[in-house]
């Protein structure tokens, strides 16, 4: 069902003012309806001034009749605003207009014999009887003017009262706004948390959608978004899968002819490098792909609890045999143990990278030096450090970058280097952590790795 | 000579593995879809069969299910790179050990060779090796355990010879895999921690305890109960 105001800046504009208007509404209700007291302190004051306009309204009936006290009452009213009406003491009105309002006020008079007080309109009533010089006994009514106190009253409690309803109103009003308007919007930023975790399957909710207003629009909008989104997404999964075969199956063919025909030939030189190229290009195809995947979040990567300190011992040792054929030393300093919360291949897959990234690169006879620790917010810092030449200042943070090579350094001999970086990035950021890169002092790379640490209860794991 | 089936929608890629492949000696009978190649591998004509996991009509991994209900028959999986769960899927059904594609020639037919010769030895075997209540006859190609006959394929009953013969010490994980797979373990290689996680599965506890005993870092052991009541 749509809702009848069409737009969200009708919707609030009507609802503000409606606001304002009910809680004047209300402060007039309870204005009116309230009980209207006078306090004692002011009656003596009002019953002089009642009395002296009443005597001389009782002067005029005796001297000239009920149509002379009328045209003074008239008088009194055209110059002050103020009603008067003046009674027998059966209750019927002599002279005055409209003095049916009067009627409580007098007959309470006429009974107790001694003035009644009241407040209407804002205007204190004042009825009390004067004795006529014939005997007679006459009940006059006026209205007089109070001051702002009167017309609010003096009663603390009144005061409150009309606050609290003037706070009430209002508040309550601009609360089902504030929640009509901030609820959709709350409901939408949750769907879009979950879209942002990687629910891609995760839209805005259908109320929000049948909306007839911005807010619905928006909704609708979000949700065509969060479709194409998904469906982009899956496409994209899906070319990667075939890639991965479509390209491999050609690669893996050519291994076998290229195996077939060396032996025929012996080992032949060419062979030999067309052999080395074709690893050099199925190991790029498979770090593309590796790139791809951690990029599109295509698959949730399983995590579970990794040794580092097991890791980055083992990853040293493996690399043990390139780094000697450099004359380079792999130095490691590492606590007896450090988990983190990973995947443990791909950990290693990035550590390894940049280790074998610092060898490449380290000076002959230098080191290459690997420091793992635990700061004291639990935080895993894994720092790779080579005394190589290093990397321009201006190029630090695009090594990262796929593909890039620093301008001169680069030999053909490194391979699959220019993405190995671009999957270390790729794999420290799947793992909430951060990876950067500093020019240590005198000289050489710095790779740093911050990621966070995983609490691992002392047990032995044990295979099951 | 042996007889190698090959089971692989890639034709060509069959057809040069025969070539390539029949200068090592083997013969090699290429099989392009699941179904067909199911059928060939119950045959009893093959000594090994290398299967891709990706196939039309019927997918690798389950033919390699229904080839494990009937057949102990060595299977080696290929698979395509980073289809972890595939692998580790493949080895818990039964398969002998895995590579991924693209694979070098040279590498497959060293791992065709290591399974075969382990295949050969084991038919060779000597005396039969008893433990506790399990009793392993390499010449007849039984495992029994409290009598009862166990089903192992041929990977983990070369598994359980080797714990057995050496009960109640520590067998590394390299050890194991060079013994079964002919080969080394690569970094992050399962293969032989989920044969054996196959082979406590078939074995089940014994007096609440696991009869094969991980040991972290190193290897495995078969646990020797001190005196049997």
């Amino acid at each position: 069902m749509k809702p009848p105001m069409p737009s969200l800046f009708l919707k609030i504009f009507l609802w503000f003012w409606t606001t304002a208007i009910v809680t004047g509404i209300a402060l007039i209700v309870t204005f009116i309806l309230g009980p209207g007291r006078v306090p004692s302190q002011w009656h003596s004051t009002l019953t002089d001034t009642a009395r002296s306009s009443g005597m001389i309204a009782l002067a005029e009936l005796e001297r000239g009749g009920a149509s002379a006290a009328s045209s003074y009452i008239e008088s009194l009213e055209r110059d002050t605003q103020l009603r008067a009406c003046l009674f027998d003491m059966k209750g019927d009105a002599i002279a005055g207009k409209g003095c049916g309002t009067f009627n409580d006020l007098r007959s309470h008079a006429g009974t107790s014999r001694s003035p009644a007080f009241a407040v209407k309109y804002g205007l204190v009533r004042v009825a009390l009887v004067l004795p006529g010089s014939g005997g007679h006994d006459y009940i006059f009514a006026t209205e007089l003017p109070a001051g702002p106190r009167a017309a609010f009253g003096m009663d603390r409690a009144a005061v409150l009262l009309r606050f609290a309803v003037a706070f009430f109103v209002s508040g309550l009003i601009c609360y089902l706004l504030t929640l009509y308007i901030t609820g959709p919007i709350l409901r939408l930023r949750e769907a879009a948390q979950h879209l942002a975790q990687g629910n891609l399957g995760a839209r805005a909710a259908s109320s929000i959608e049948r909306r007839g207003d911005e807010l619905g629009a928006l909704g609708r909008d979000f949700n065509a978004m969060a479709a194409r989104i998904e469906e982009l997404i899956s496409r994209q999964r899906q070319l990667i899968f075939d890639i991965s075969h479509e390209l491999r199956s050609p690669l893996a063919r050519l291994n076998v002819a290229l195996d077939l025909a060396r032996e025929e030939k012996a080992g032949d030189l060419p062979f030999i490098h067309m052999e080395s190229d074709l690893a050099r290009l199925d190991e790029m195809i498979g770090r593309l792909l590796t790139i791809a995947k951690l990029d599109a979040a295509a698959t949730p990567v399983q995590m579970s609890s990794v040794d580092l300190t097991v890791l980055v011992r083992r990853i040293a040792e493996d690399a043990g045999f390139e780094a000697h054929g450099r004359n380079v030393a792999i130095h490691v300093t590492a606590p007896d143990d450090c988990y983190a919360l990973g995947n443990a291949e791909l950990l290693q897959s990035a550590i390894e990278n940049i280790v074998r990234n610092a060898i490449r690169y380290a000076d002959t006879a230098t080191s290459v030096d690997v420091s793992l620790e635990v700061d004291d917010r639990s935080n895993v810092l894994l720092a790779i450090r080579d005394h190589g030449r290093g990397v321009p200042e201006e190029d630090l943070g695009r090594i990262f970058q796929p593909f890039y090579r620093v301008a001169e350094a680069r030999d053909r001999e490194s391979g699959g280097a220019g993405l190995g970086l671009a999957i270390a990035d790729r794999i420290i950021q799947v793992h909430r952590g951060t990876i950067r890169a500093e020019n240590a002092q005198p000289s050489g790379l710095k790779v740093i790795i911050e990621m966070p640490g995983h609490e691992m209860s002392g047990n032995i794991r044990t295979q099951s | 000579m042996d007889r190698v089936l090959i089971i692989d929608d890639d034709i060509e890629l069959c057809e040069l593995l025969a070539a390539r492949m029949s200068d090592e000696g083997y013969e090699i009978e290429g099989v392009h879809d699941g179904i067909r190649g199911l059928e060939r591998a119950l045959s009893r004509e093959h000594s090994l069969v290398v299967l891709d996991l990706m196939l039309p009509r019927m997918g690798g991994l389950e033919v390699l299910r229904r080839v494990r209900e009937q057949s102990p028959i060595p299977v080696l999986i290929l698979t395509a790179r980073g289809e972890d769960v595939d692998r580790i899927l493949g080895l818990e059904i039964g398969a002998d050990d895995y590579l991924p594609k693209p694979f070098n020639p040279r590498e497959l037919i060293a791992r065709i060779r290591a399974i075969l010769r382990r295949s050969v030895r084991l038919a060779t075997g000597t005396h039969p090796l008893i433990v506790g209540d399990l009793r392993l006859d390499p010449a007849a190609r039984e495992a029994r355990m409290e009598g009862r006959l166990l089903s192992l394929t041929s990977v983990e009953f070369a598994l359980l010879e080797m714990l057995m013969q050496h009960a109640g010490r520590i067998v590394t994980r390299e050890e194991l895999t060079e013994a079964v797979l002919g080969r080394k373990p690569g970094p992050f290689d399962r293969v032989v921690d989920v044969h054996v996680s196959n082979i406590r599965k078939k074995l089940g506890v014994s007096e609440g305890v696991e009869r094969i005993k991980a040991v972290r870092g190193s290897g495995y052991l078969l646990v020797v109960r001190a005196e049997p009541r």
